[in-house]
């Protein structure tokens, strides 16, 4: 890492964009307190360290491999993280059975988690980070390798939780889930924050112009402008047009200008 | 502490439920015990009798009646067959001698003090010299006691005495000169034995008084207790053996585990869960000696009620038990770090617990070791654990005696499982 700063707000969705081997999962292992950094601090609420156990009480973690244990339920699963966490008693069954519901697995709370489809386990995974309800949330790429239906359910559970005043970091290297989820992105690469702000700023700042496409049967024209709805309005009236598109700035657009290679290179 | 236990109740729920894993830590131990108790047991028969074939080729009342003193010998296990049947069975080792009574063996014994004797072919391979030598000694005995029979009631020894002189009258082979001496001694045999005294004064003459007259040697048998310096059967090595093989199954498959949770990221929750890594290996370590300890008493609950091993101080055997779960719960610790994978942790671990058990004892019974081997033997901690558990069965170790296993146990356990936790690699 490389001097690496920032800060996530009270019910904020902080997002961490980068390739793979950007530093996303190290700057989480950190922020965990499991990876000491060399130099610099990491502190949650004003309370201290994550090296500190009640500070990490307050950390939920779901990691990019599904953690979990393949022969057991995924009650038993949630038990057992529960009990690790500190809860007990009532309070371990009132938070398992409300994590299980959030995720939408409380009927397949009993099979074991071996026999869960792919997007199952890694909801499961999200519902065993928020057992002990943590104030701030490590999301390592929740969605990798998940169905489009799973995806839009770990989608509604991140949004609910910020709803729920829930502290988030969410890594990604889905350019379409930073711009969908993230109040602020941070955009990553070789250990490097090489910008941070909200989508639209960092789309105005670092995207470049919108690009609008005219198509007629024999050319296509591409203007790159500041001012897309002009340039729109000033082709539509030409009665020999076939096609008009008009294409804004993406975060792909962004990293491309910031780093000179694509997201996914 | 509920951290810990939570890890450990969480191995061992994990370890119930993996078929394989449960097969290899309890049933396979326990397979190992009882095939080699039962191979080392033999067929079920005392070994202290000789196998022998017995052939009857004369087939007269008198071959027949001393074959049937030879079925009835403590000494002999006998099967009836023919002659080339017999020659076969030892030819091929699955009998120690064959027994022929020849032809005229019923006559023979008829006659006493003239013409041949009763002959027996013994067969018996030229390398069993001792055996041979015990077969000729209790075909004796019992030829012996034919005789002594004979002469225990003085009107059976009459009429033999009559039968005898008849036929040594009527013989055209006997010189007559020898008639003649022959005819004085039989007479006067009869005599003795009708009118014979007893031995010691006064006392009447019994119809078995004869018998002694006729006895080479008299023997008086004393039962004398042995002190006992071996197992009292093979099920009392056995189950030790079965015990340390399920020591290291446990120790594989803990220490496989530790490498799995690390692979799988588990272990990385578990680091971020508000516990010290202390306590994630305490956690383990916990499952691993509950488990050893689970899977001894299960052996060794089977191997008391079925196989009848009777171990000498219940006492001293849980304490040797305890010390050997908590050195292979140490060895556990190191396992985890010797592979990368799984499968380099598995190969390398086996590996390494198949040395341990060659030189150890797990293979070989200790007692019937080599100088040389017995002495390699001390390097391993299987040696330290089947010597604890034989002394609390067959050993009769003193509790003084059983310090010194469960001390290098301990030791073991304490230095693997501090060089395992401080090599332990906690990152994928």
């Amino acid at each position: 890492m490389d001097g690496l700063s920032f800060e996530i707000g009270k019910g904020e969705i902080f997002g961490l964009l980068g390739p793979n081997g950007a530093g996303k999962t190290t700057t989480l292992l950190m922020a965990m307190g499991v990876l000491k950094p060399d130099a610099g601090s990491i502190t949650l609420e004003g309370i201290g360290s994550p090296d500190l156990a009640q500070v990490r009480a307050r950390i939920g973690h779901a990691p990019q491999t599904l953690a979990l244990y393949g022969d057991l339920t995924g009650e038993e699963n949630m038990m057992f993280f529960g009990k690790l966490q500190g809860l007990s008693g009532k309070r371990l069954k009132e938070r398992t059975d409300w994590c299980l519901e959030f995720v939408g697995l409380a009927e397949r709370r009993r099979d074991r988690v071996k026999r869960y489809s792919g997007g199952m386990q890694r909801r499961l995974n999200l519902a065993v980070s928020m057992v002990h309800d943590p104030q701030l949330m490590l999301l390592d790429e929740p969605t990798a390798g998940v169905d489009p239906q799973s995806r839009n359910a770990i989608y509604e559970n991140v949004v609910s939780l910020k709803n729920r005043g829930r502290s988030i970091l969410y890594t990604t290297h889905y350019m379409e889930e930073a711009q969908r989820l993230c109040d602020r992105v941070g955009i990553m690469d070789s250990g490097r924050l090489l910008a941070l702000n909200t989508v639209p700023h960092l789309v105005s700042l670092h995207g470049g112009k919108s690009v609008v496409t005219a198509v007629w049967p024999d050319r296509e024209d591409r203007i790159e402008t500041d001012d897309p709805v002009r340039e729109f309005n000033r082709f539509k009236s030409d009665p020999s047009l076939i096609g008009l598109r008009v294409d804004k700035p993406t975060l792909e657009q962004v990293f491309l200008n910031l780093t000179g290679r694509r997201l996914r290179d | 502490m509920k951290s810990i236990l939570a890890i450990c109740r969480k191995d061992l729920r994990l370890l119930v439920r993996d078929k394989a894993g449960f097969f290899f830590t309890f049933f396979f131990p326990l397979l190992i015990a009882i095939f080699f108790g039962t191979i080392f047991s033999g067929e079920g028969h005392s070994p202290r009798s000789i196998a022998v074939c017995l052939v009857d080729e004369d087939k007269s009342d008198g071959s027949e009646r001393f074959a049937g003193q030879l079925e009835k010998a403590v000494e002999f296990r006998v099967l009836r067959t023919g002659r080339g049947e017999a020659r076969e069975l030892v030819r091929t080792g699955k009998r120690t001698a064959f027994l022929i009574l020849l032809p005229g063996f019923g006559n023979a014994q008829k006659r006493a003090f003239w013409g041949e004797p009763p002959e027996v072919e013994l067969g018996v391979d030229p390398a069993r010299r001792a055996e041979s030598g015990m077969i000729e000694g209790v075909l004796m005995k019992y030829a012996s006691e034919r005789f002594q029979d004979a002469f225990s009631d003085p009107a059976r020894v009459h009429e033999d005495v009559g039968n005898n002189l008849k036929e040594i009258r009527t013989s055209k082979t006997i010189p007559r000169s020898d008639k003649i001496r022959f005819e004085r001694f039989l007479g006067a045999l009869d005599r003795f034995a009708l009118t014979a005294p007893s031995r010691t004064a006064g006392e009447p003459v019994q119809p078995d008084s004869l018998k002694s007259r006729f006895q080479p040697i008299a023997v008086r048998r004393v039962d004398v207790g042995v002190v006992r310096i071996g197992p009292k059967n093979a099920f009392e090595f056995t189950f030790p053996q079965g015990i340390v093989w399920g020591l290291l199954g446990c120790t594989a498959g803990f220490g496989i585990s530790l490498i799995t949770e690390r692979r799988r990221g588990t272990l990385l929750r578990l680091r971020s869960a508000p516990m010290e890594r202390w306590q994630i290996l305490a956690g383990k370590a916990s499952a691993c000696f509950c488990a050893t300890l689970a899977m001894s008493f299960v052996l060794l609950f089977v191997a008391i009620v079925v196989f009848r091993v009777r171990p000498h101080s219940y006492s001293l055997l849980v304490l040797s038990l305890l010390s050997s779960g908590f050195a292979f719960t140490g060895i556990m610790m190191l396992m985890a770090v010797l592979g990368k994978t799984e499968q380099s942790g598995a190969g390398i671990g086996w590996a390494v617990n198949l040395v341990f058990a060659m030189i150890g004892g797990g293979m070989i019974p200790l007692f019937v070791m080599p100088p040389w081997m017995a002495q390699v033997s001390h390097l391993s901690p299987v040696k330290w654990a089947i010597l604890g558990i034989e002394g609390a069965i067959w050993r009769g170790f003193s509790f003084h005696e059983m310090i010194v296993p469960c001390a290098i146990l301990i030791g073991i356990g304490i230095v693997f499982f501090a060089a395992g936790a401080k090599l332990f690699k906690w990152e994928n």
